[in-house]
């Protein structure tokens, strides 16, 4: 089977934030039918509720009534996570740096309250992207899996 | 509310009951936290027990509530499940917090 033949799902929500966990846990299901261990599911549904969250915090202001689209693409070698809004575009400046994720424990001004959710998708995903097509934006993200 | 408090050998012990810390209760968390720091200055233990998924905004209020102590008391943290306690290792946090199996022994902790 080829990774164009796989099996796709979509999910749609409204931009509030306790909806993201419906998401969250669905894609959480899809993915222990993988060969993820349970450590891998865990990031995965970490990198799913960060990117959901972001839209509906950033794209759309935390202003509820809007769509939030995740689309699951189950390959042969990898699964691959699309979050889409139609609301403010992402700075890809942002995604240009990885950020490591480290703290200074004895620099307290270092110790960042928010902020850290890009980061912590770029550090546990195979391969992030971000493409923004009309008034679409859509972030994708791919994980390896073992065949 | 899913949280709770309650003092025990001199320390604040704070339980969330609640599976998921994340981005929709995290603002209500941080508000009840800052209360508590400002009521009672004792040594803080949160206990995590209950919850399964942590985000970055339920990382984040913990972060911003050992902040507010300003090195005066302490935040420690108890029962972190597996889940948690990778998010901590992910993101180097695990430098900021003493992380202990128990709130008995959180609070034992020195």
């Amino acid at each position: 089977m080829s990774d164009e033949t796989g099996h796709s799902l979509k999910l749609q929500i409204d931009s509030e934030l306790s909806n993201t966990a419906l998401v969250a846990m669905a894609v959480r299901g899809l993915c222990t039918m993988t060969t993820l261990s349970p450590v891998e599911v865990n990031r995965v549904e970490l990198c799913i509720v960060e990117i959901v969250n972001n839209a509906i915090e950033h794209a759309y202001d935390s202003e509820k009534g809007h769509k939030v689209e995740v689309g699951v693409d189950l390959l042969q070698s990898k699964l691959q996570f699309t979050v889409s809004d139609w609301g403010k575009s992402l700075d890809e400046s942002k995604l240009d740096e990885k950020e490591e994720l480290d703290v200074d424990g004895d620099n307290p001004a270092s110790w960042l309250c928010s902020g850290r959710g890009l980061s912590i998708v770029q550090n546990l995903m195979d391969q992030i992207d971000y493409q923004s097509e009309g008034d679409k934006n859509s972030f994708i993200m791919s994980k390896q899996i073992r065949e | 509310m899913p949280f709770d408090t309650k003092n025990e050998s001199n320390h604040l012990v704070v339980s969330v009951d609640e599976a998921r810390l994340d981005a929709s209760i995290a603002e209500n968390f941080k508000d009840y936290l800052f209360n508590h720091i400002d009521q009672d200055a004792s040594d803080m233990v949160i206990d995590l027990s209950v919850v399964r998924f942590m985000d970055s905004s339920g990382l984040g209020v913990l972060v911003s509530a050992l902040k507010k102590m300003d090195g005066k008391s302490k935040i420690k943290l108890a029962g972190a499940q597996p889940a948690v306690l990778d998010l901590f290792h992910l993101t180097s946090m695990d430098k900021l917090f003493s992380i202990l199996p128990t709130v008995t022994e959180a609070i034992e902790e020195k």
